[in-house]
């Protein structure tokens, strides 16, 4: 950028800049290309089973008289592109009419462009939730399903003491039954020693224990954190970095997915709110064993006390083991490979099963677990944090476990009990008028550059042209990166204020001018004085952008990163493209006479 | 040398008018305070679609009788389309909305409709306080190294100068402060800043190059070089935003106003404010004497 004086001719710049140049306006240009061609409405419909077949969907639709722009095949579903806007949900109710319901048929958008553009693997730009609309669910955390389970298990740490203990957890509430007074009396004071966060209340021969309130205050609470925690790991595996995930209200969360236009293959991952659990076989089929069903129906006792819940894993990776079937490698924290080496070391050689449960909200709103066990293995040998598990069905279905299982486990169990897609209309009413505001402030400020700066107005105006064509195609380019509206005010600021490189150096080479210099010389010196200015002024800026982006949310982070790349942009065209632009037509130029 | 007198004195009279209007911002952000957006307050706000015919005094009424409790109701751009807004009664908000709009009129459409908890907005002003306060830090903390304490001082008070004035204006007329506001001021700093530094940048240049020189004199001088640039820059900026506060829409209408007035306030105040505060604090020529040889480009004639 800055030729050493002594040496290099003055304003020469090397062909090899010329060429980078020409290199990055071609890719960004291509890379912002199909954004123009903007998306196609479509259907995904899975085909898993492979019993369904292009002729049959287009023969469906074009009957019911909805018109396909194409219908291809992608892995193991269909992908059915309509000619025009506002025919989704009509043709996915056709749809749903002509196959079962074992296929899952989602709402999506397809890019629009040519082929060629896809095939070098250029995208769209991602738009966020106020630009196309998107999913948004609502979920609930089942609390009294955890207040259960600590009266459960706190009933199996009493049982352990006295065997003869006869009691029910009942929601959330422990109701223990004595045959006598010194039990009574024991049993109580155990209680008021070790377990002070259950309140107990005495009736007759009973005692019922209920949770203090500040305890369920605070198991709520993590409850809730935990679940949050562990959608958003979800939502990251989905690959949706500008999706929101809220607390809302005491126990639910919000859930907001940009761009999904279909519920269903989010909901797979996060509707289907699942856990593992290790249970040691029981031998007998009595009261205090737990009674879950194999794979092929089969009911299997188990003992009602896991040996180790889901909570403990912290990863899980599938793959495909030495015997060809597909696994799930799990790792643990230290307390459950504790757990684990001491179970595993006291019954090499009996069966351990894995249960795997699913929480969904039935029709009268309650909501049900269903437990399967997904696998009886022999313990070969003592076990540590590290182990596998088999049987999980196909490498697909073992994906999906071990995706459930490394994003986090649920101990309080989440169903969704709302869930909306919010309609395009408004977002594309975004669009046009985000888009309008920038057209008249680019056309705006290039007609004033031009006429302000004259011949050199144009070489700024051609650089900012330069830079929103790399801002597009750097955010197009960019994974993760999604346009918001707020996004298209930073574009719009970024306009205004990429001038500001430009107008520096030109103000200097004006005062240089006026010095007494010549052009050339005045070229050379007015880029160099400048750059100290332009450097400190984007940078303070830079810094604002990483600031709002790290800390902000949703809107804000949309802002920042149109506002931190277009200053990147900016740079490179104001001070890189436009040194180029004027050396090649100016750069040899030693009036003195010329005006700028 | 006449010119430049006046502009010390058109300088020093811009500072006492920032003064006067830094005091009436206070006032009114203490007065009134401020018309926190939803993201804030958490609550419900909805755009819904109903038959044209409907008159917005039955709407409310209707709706206020059915929730149970007082509804916001405005009027948006097209016909039978309404924004409504109210604080979250039960967990149930919209699924009772839209009981509720179905009873009113056969067809209706929720276009867009959000709920937002209590909790939720606590958190959005936890974060974007430490925003603001992170990129402070941050920026005082450049400043500092970049400059003599006397200019990074000057500037830092500008900059809080035009984020006070924004908020002012906000408070003053009632507008509704939502996240996105937040990210214009944010984005405030960042330009007022940018303006400060040039200046600052030109500053430090000449009083480097006229150690003897009157100090007045010299930040005019400083000033009336940087003008033109300051002019065009401004202005483009300007132009830009009122292209987004013109066709933006009422989503970034906030947002446009807030970089609009702070844009114009960070010209006028690093003009101003950023050059009278540290002259007052006692900056000296020879407060820039030490030439740095590590930057050699500014040094230059």
């Amino acid at each position: 950028m800055k030729p050493k004086r002594s040496k290099a001719p003055l304003n020469y710049s090397a062909r090899w800049k010329y060429i980078v140049l020409a290199v990055t306006v071609i890719t960004m240009l291509l890379s912002a290309l199909p954004s123009v061609y903007g998306e196609r409405e479509a259907l995904h419909v899975s085909n898993r089973n492979g019993t369904l077949n292009a002729v049959d969907l287009s023969l469906y639709l074009s009957q019911a008289g909805v018109e396909t722009h194409s219908i291809t095949q992608q892995d193991d579903s269909f992908v059915v592109a309509f000619a025009s806007p506002g025919q989704q949900e009509n043709a996915r109710q056709i749809l749903s009419q002509h196959i079962d319901n074992q296929h899952t048929i989602a709402l999506a958008l397809e890019a629009a462009a040519p082929d060629w553009l896809g095939n070098l693997g250029f995208s769209p730009i991602k738009l966020g939730l106020d630009l196309r609309g998107g999913v948004q669910f609502l979920l609930e955390v089942d609390v009294a399903s955890v207040y259960q389970s600590h009266a459960q298990a706190l009933l199996d740490e009493l049982r352990q003491d006295n065997r003869r203990l006869s009691g029910r957890a009942n929601n959330g509430e422990l109701i223990l039954s004595f045959q006598n007074d010194a039990d009574l009396r024991e049993t109580r004071t155990q209680i008021r020693q070790h377990f002070s966060q259950w309140s107990i209340t005495q009736d007759d021969s009973q005692l019922r224990l209920v949770l203090s309130t500040e305890e369920q205050a605070s198991i709520l609470s993590l409850a809730v954190q935990q679940n949050l925690q562990t959608m958003r790991g979800r939502i990251e595996e989905l690959g949706i970095t500008e999706a929101i995930v809220q607390r809302q209200g005491e126990n639910r969360i919000r859930i907001e997915l940009p761009g999904v236009q279909d519920p269903a293959a989010a909901k797979d991952i996060i509707g289907a709110t699942a856990s593992l659990a290790f249970h040691a076989l029981h031998n007998q089929n009595s009261a205090r064993s737990l009674v879950v069903k194999d794979q092929h129906g089969n009911p299997i006792n188990l003992v009602r006390k896991p040996i180790l819940g889901g909570e403990h894993i912290i990863d899980a990776r599938a793959n495909i083991g030495e015997m060809g079937s597909a696994e799930v490698n799990i790792t643990l924290d230290a307390a459950g490979g504790r757990l684990m080496t001491n179970f595993s070391r006291s019954n090499i050689g009996n069966p351990m099963a894995t249960v795997f449960s699913e929480y969904s909200r039935g029709q009268n709103g309650q909501s049900q677990k269903a437990s399967e066990v997904i696998s009886i293995a022999t313990i070969q040998s003592q076990l540590g944090n590290r182990f596998r598990i088999t049987g999980a069905g196909s490498l697909h279905e073992a994906q999906e476990l071990a995706l459930l299982l490394r994003a986090g486990s649920l101990t309080a169990p989440v169903t969704i009990i709302e869930e909306r897609t919010i309609g395009p209309t408004l977002g594309a009413e975004n669009v046009k008028s985000g888009f309008a505001a920038l057209a008249l402030g680019l056309s705006l400020t290039l007609v004033f550059i031009a006429c302000w700066y004259r011949r050199l107005g144009w070489i700024a105006n051609l650089a900012l042209l330069i830079n929103m064509v790399c801002l597009f195609g750097l955010i197009a380019l960019l994974p993760g990166a999604v346009l918001t509206l707020p996004g298209i005010a930073g574009l719009v600021l970024t306009v205004g204020m990429a001038v500001d490189t430009n107008v520096l150096i030109f103000e200097r080479i004006r005062d240089k001018l006026k010095q007494g210099r010549n052009l050339a010389q005045a070229i050379d010196s007015g880029f160099a004085s400048a750059f100290s200015s332009i450097f400190d002024a984007n940078l303070t800026t830079m810094i604002v952008a990483i600031a709002l982006y790290s800390i902000g949310n949703g809107p804000i982070q949309g802002f920042a990163l149109t506002l931190g790349l277009g200053l990147l942009t900016s740079l490179f065209t104001g001070v890189f493209t436009s040194r180029l632009l004027i050396n090649h037509f100016w750069g040899k130029n030693t009036s003195r006479e010329e005006k700028i | 040398m006449q010119n430049f007198n006046r502009l010390t004195q058109v300088r020093s009279l811009m500072s006492l008018v920032s003064v006067a209007l830094l005091l009436a911002s206070l006032f009114f952000m203490i007065e009134r305070g401020y018309n926190w957006g939803l993201d804030f307050t958490g609550g419900v706000v909805a755009d819904i679609l109903l038959d044209p015919n409907l008159e917005q005094t039955d709407i409310k009424a209707h709706l206020e009788s059915d929730l149970g409790h007082e509804v916001q109701i405005l009027s948006m751009q097209g016909d039978g389309k309404w924004q409504l807004r109210y604080g979250v009664q039960d967990n149930d908000s919209i699924a009772a909305l839209n009981d509720s709009v179905a009873l009113l009129s056969s067809e209706f459409q929720i276009l867009n409709s959000s709920v937002i908890g209590p909790q939720v907005g606590q958190d959005m002003i936890e974060q974007g306080s430490l925003a603001i306060l992170l990129c402070f830090v941050l920026t005082m903390i450049y400043l500092s190294y970049r400059f003599e304490w006397r200019l990074a001082l000057g500037s830092i008070i500008a900059l809080s100068y035009d984020i006070l004035l924004v908020l002012g204006l906000f408070a003053c007329l009632q507008l509704e402060f939502n996240l996105t506001v937040l990210a214009a001021l944010l984005a405030v700093m960042g330009y007022s800043l940018n303006d400060s530094i040039i200046i600052s940048d030109r500053i430090r240049e000449v009083l480097r190059s006229q150690p003897n020189g009157d100090i007045d004199t010299l930040l005019d001088q400083s000033i009336a070089s940087t003008i033109s640039r300051t002019i065009v820059t401004s202005g483009t900026t300007l132009v830009t935003v009122s292209a987004l506060w013109l066709l933006g829409g009422p989503a970034l209408e906030g947002f446009a106003i807030a970089l609009c007035l702070g844009i114009a306030s960070g010209t006028w105040s690093s003009i101003s404010i950023g050059t009278v505060l540290p002259k007052m604090m006692g900056l000296q020529a020879q407060h820039y004497q030490v030439v740095d040889d590590k930057d050699p480009i500014d040094a230059m004639p």
